[in-house]
């Protein structure tokens, strides 16, 4: 991973003495471990398991104990375990070992092992999520591609169905870690004036666990793929290929995978904050990750216990969702949707209050209302745990409930309105720096109105009669997700990309690729909520030809967001490799991670900040100054120098006069 | 500018003050309230005009009902986003800062107004309440159908299997067929289940939906008021050939839906 270079130290690492077994680890290792525990394990299940006699339980077990081997065994190579294994021999490991772990003097490599620095972890998210997006965006084109006139057999209805279920789930993760993984690792801990993560070594696992179920999501294009859409409704996904024990050991190795994240970072903003953070000082990106991720802690179990309850049924015949054998489906979509509608929230959030983080550096003055911005979360957050059955009002599952739910579907449009209302606020009578994260600010403010409005439609349980299960349906979720989710993160990636690298994103070609992107968006989903409106259900592998106008519309919107997004790519990539080398502060931001210097080192702070006031000072505090020479010293307004400039060490800390001229 | 040139943590050397008043200080009221009432004007008539078209003429009351929520929530909607689009639009145009480096001057700190945070509460939760008010009437089983209901529904069985649908009239003998018949003007009940995994039993025209579930039977009603052949989709991914899972509804006037019963029941005999 060339491109990853400008990360690494200039010097030619000096061998350390610490790590032991460990330097002999790394990805590599981890596959061919994986690859040969999952060999094992596919032979000895075959060998060992009855022969089929009812069904095909056989085939589905022998997979699921394949997939888990590979996980297990591609953990064990890549040395997740080394540490506590160490610990029970009683050999706990050193200081040197332990600066190994951290990736000290590694160079690149650093980013192919069980490395512990939250640096390196958040680089290793952000990797995997932008291959994500490649990936489930290949398959959107595909899907697009066969919608695009009627009667078409470019890929047929059996391929369709697992084109849309794979695109559905591998865009679900990719959004589900967009911000949190990347961000969430590389930055909340500087900013919060934390040296690492509360539990290091935990992140690394959360990260390796995630990289170990990409592979398994992928093997499912090979068994058959996943048929049933994302959601694998049962009894649907008892009878699918063995594609959907791919699916189900993939879900509950990411929900492992995000448990340890969530409990860790949660831990780390909540624990690890500098001295004098208080929660009304702490920027609100903290807040966003934090109830991201704490929301996912009470939601991803759900989907995990459904999952396990589908393997027992397609393994032993447990028939948990079978109604023939005793169970009952509406089992499985409560669990789902119990999961599914906070997991809408745990995208959002980051997404959305990155941007509330980035719109007050660029408008040069304070977060309109913090205490409507976190209010605003909380709001969201608390209802969203009891909004779920409003997937579910056509389903003839309790039809009483349907009126609660619509209640309490319909007010968190309040808190959500409140979050708009801070970030019109905070644009108020300007300066708006046009620089490009700012640009996804408009991009979002624009979508989702659009998106949240359709919401409401979707939430009147009457009008859900005509437009359940349609592509308005559709449409308006890749309007919440897409456009307000994946646009937040990607002004996010503009924003902090400079602290990341140590290089600026062109901004010409950025520009041209998400404006590119945000029109084809815009176009592809509208030709969608007409579809719907006008009768077209989700997932139809050949619509009615009288649908024919909107879908061509939808596929040219299609590839303009393929072409826009392929321009941004390159522009991101190009830039990492020759772009402008950044300074440690481009946007003359006053969070702590535009403090340290870029890159930033091993353990991001010498001495700890103490923070006195918080973030938002811009025009405060006597920064008001007209003139750059007359600038008061470079700490931000909200750290104090702790006794003089000591808080801060030497080369964090800014400057004096002369630096400036 | 390299990284070895800049301080570390400094801001970038900002952009010398342009001369005269920065536009961003200029009272916006007036501009962007004309931007509003041009948006809340064009929305409105998108609202009246184009939702209820897409969706095309209804075939019931049920239809009617729907179209005309959706058209009103289009309409109180309607000033929310012009709202939106009008300091968008505005900020975008007029409070912009093109420059390289961050404003000379940084812009007046507004640290909240409770006055506009009040009037924003109060009026979002007024729309909300307007929504939830309107669903939770619409929803509340319309107890004037059931007086004025001379005739006892008609009930019609609906089975769902992979992927296709049947129907029974267990009132007419348990006649059944594989395309939808129904009489205009007549209350009828649907009875609906599945053979094997869950389909979503959906008359387009008629915003008739309510899942087929295995093992249970689940029940949806709906008056036809308009003669002519209409469409049944599934509207839940049911495997295969889900997207083929379409059956046509002939809606017939009373006397030609009982000459129709009694052919097919000739037929059957």
């Amino acid at each position: 991973m060339a491109t990853m270079t400008t990360q690494g130290p200039v010097a030619a690492p000096v061998p350390g003495t610490g790590g032991g077994l460990m330097r002999r680890l790394s990805v590599v290792t981890g596959v061919v471990v994986g690859v040969v525990l999952a060999f094992v394990g596919w032979l000895v299940s075959n060998a060992l398991l009855p022969s089929p006699q009812e069904g095909n339980h056989k085939t589905d077990a022998v997979t699921l104990i394949t997939l888990i081997c590979w996980a297990i065994g591609f953990l064990v190579g890549v040395g997740a375990f080394v540490g506590p294994f160490r610990w029970l021999l009683g050999r706990d490991l050193s200081h040197e070992d332990e600066e190994f772990l951290a990736g000290k003097d590694e160079g690149v490599w650093r980013y192919f092992r069980f490395t512990t620095d939250h640096k390196v972890v958040g680089m290793q998210y952000l990797v995997t999520t932008m291959a994500l997006f490649a990936v489930g965006g290949t398959l959107a084109m595909l899907i697009r591609t066969n919608l695009a006139r009627p009667n078409s057999e470019i890929v047929g209805p059996l391929a369709y169905n697992e084109l849309v279920g794979l695109h559905g789930i591998i865009m679900i993760i990719a959004t589900i870690i967009m911000v949190s993984g990347p961000f969430g690792n590389f930055i909340l801990p500087i900013m919060i004036g934390a040296r690492d993560m509360a539990f290091p070594r935990l992140n690394a696992l959360s990260y390796w666990l995630l990289f170990a179920a990409v592979p398994v999501l992928l093997s499912a294009f090979f068994l058959g793929g996943i048929p049933t859409g994302w959601s694998a409704y049962a009894p649907l996904s008892d009878q699918a290929p063995p594609g959907m024990d791919a699916f189900l050991v993939t879900i509950v190795i990411f929900g492992v995978s995000t448990a340890l994240a969530g409990a860790n970072i949660t831990t780390t903003a909540v624990r690890m904050r500098a001295r004098g953070m208080t929660w009304n000082r702490t920027p609100i990106f903290v807040f966003g990750v934090v109830t991201s991720v704490a929301l996912g802690l009470i939601a991803f179990p759900m989907f995990m216990v459904a999952m396990v309850g589908l393997a027992m049924d397609r393994s032993l015949g447990a028939n948990f969702y079978v109604a023939s054998g005793g169970g009952n489906p509406w089992l499985y979509s409560n669990l789902f949707w119990l999961m599914g509608h906070p997991e809408v929230y745990v995208i959002l959030l980051p997404a959305i209050i990155a941007l509330l983080e980035i719109t007050p550096v660029f408008t040069r003055k304070p977060l309109f209302s913090f205490n409507g911005a976190v209010l605003g979360i909380g709001g969201i957050v608390g209802l969203s745990l009891f909004v779920w059955a409003h997937h579910m009002y056509m389903a003839g599952w309790a039809p009483p409930l349907n009126a609660p739910f619509m209640v309490t579907t319909e007010l968190i449009s309040i808190p959500t309105g409140l979050l708009f209302l801070v970030l019109l606020g905070t644009l108020w009578r300007g300066p708006v720096w046009m620089r490009l994260p700012v640009m996804a600010v408009y991009a979002l403010l624009w979508n989702f109105t659009i998106g949240g409005i359709t919401g409401i439609y979707l939430s009147d349980v009457p009008v859900d009669q005509a437009m359940h299960g349609s592509m308005f349906v559709t449409a308006h979720f890749h309007y919440t997700l897409m456009g307000a989710g994946l646009t937040g993160a990607l002004g996010a990636l503009a924003y902090w990309f400079p602290k990341m690298t140590g290089r600026m994103l062109n901004e010409r070609w950025g520009g041209i690729g998400f404006w590119t992107a945000q029109l084809g968006f815009n176009v592809t989903f509208l030709g969608m909520f007409a579809v719907g409106l006008a009768g077209q259900p989700r997932r139809v592998s050949d619509p009615a030809a009288m649908f024919a106008t909107g879908n061509l519309v939808s596929t040219i919107g299609a590839y303009v967001i393929g072409i826009g997004m392929l321009i941004f790519l390159y522009a991101v990539l190009h830039s990492w490799r020759h772009g402008e080398l950044a300074p440690a502060n481009p946007w003359g931001a006053k969070t702590l991670e535009w403090q340290v210097p870029t890159p930033v080192p091993l353990e991001n702070f010498t001495v700890l900040p103490v923070v006195t006031s918080d973030f938002y000072g811009y025009s405060e505090n006597g920064s008001r100054e007209a003139h750059p020479a007359a600038e008061p010293a470079l700490t931000p307004a909200g750290v104090a120098g702790g006794g003089g400039s000591g808080a801060l060490p030497p080369e964090t800390a800014a400057p004096t006069g002369e630096g400036r001229d | 500018m390299t990284a070895t040139e800049t301080p570390v943590g400094a801001e970038p050397p900002r952009t010398p003050a342009p001369t005269g008043r920065p536009a961003w200080r200029r009272p916006p009221v007036l501009p962007i309230l004309v931007l509003w009432l041009v948006y809340t004007v064009l929305l409105l008539l998108f609202a009246l005009f184009v939702p209820a078209r897409v969706m095309g003429p209804p075939a019931s009351p049920t239809m009617r009902e729907i179209e005309s929520t959706v058209t009103s929530f289009s309409l109180a909607s309607a000033p929310v986003a012009a709202m939106v689009w009008a300091i968008l639009t505005y900020s975008l145009l007029v409070w912009r800062y093109p420059g390289k480096g961050p404003p000379a001057e940084d812009a007046p700190p507004i640290r909240g107004n409770n006055k506009v945070l009040a009037t924003w509460l109060v009026t979002s939760t007024a729309l909300c309440l307007f929504l939830l008010i309107w669903g939770l009437v619409v929803l509340a089983p319309p107890a004037s159908v059931a007086s004025t209901a001379t005739r006892p529904p008609l009930v019609v069985d609906v089975t769902g299997q992979q992927w296709t649908w049947t129907f029974e009239y267990p009132g007419t003998g348990h006649q059944v067929s594989d395309q939808l018949y129904l009489p205009a003007n007549q209350p009828v009940l649907f009875h609906v289940t599945s053979k094997d995994v869950i389909h979503s039993f959906w008359i387009v025209e008629m915003g008739v939906k309510i899942d087929a579930n295995p093992g249970v039977t689940t029940t949806a009603n709906v008056t036809p008021d308009r003669t002519g052949t209409f469409t049944i989709r599934c509207a839940e991914l049911c495997g295969l050939y889900h997207s083929y899972m379409q059956t046509p509804v002939h809606v017939l006037s009373s006397n030609d839906f009982a000459a129709w019963l009694r052919t097919a029941q000739k037929a059957a005999s």
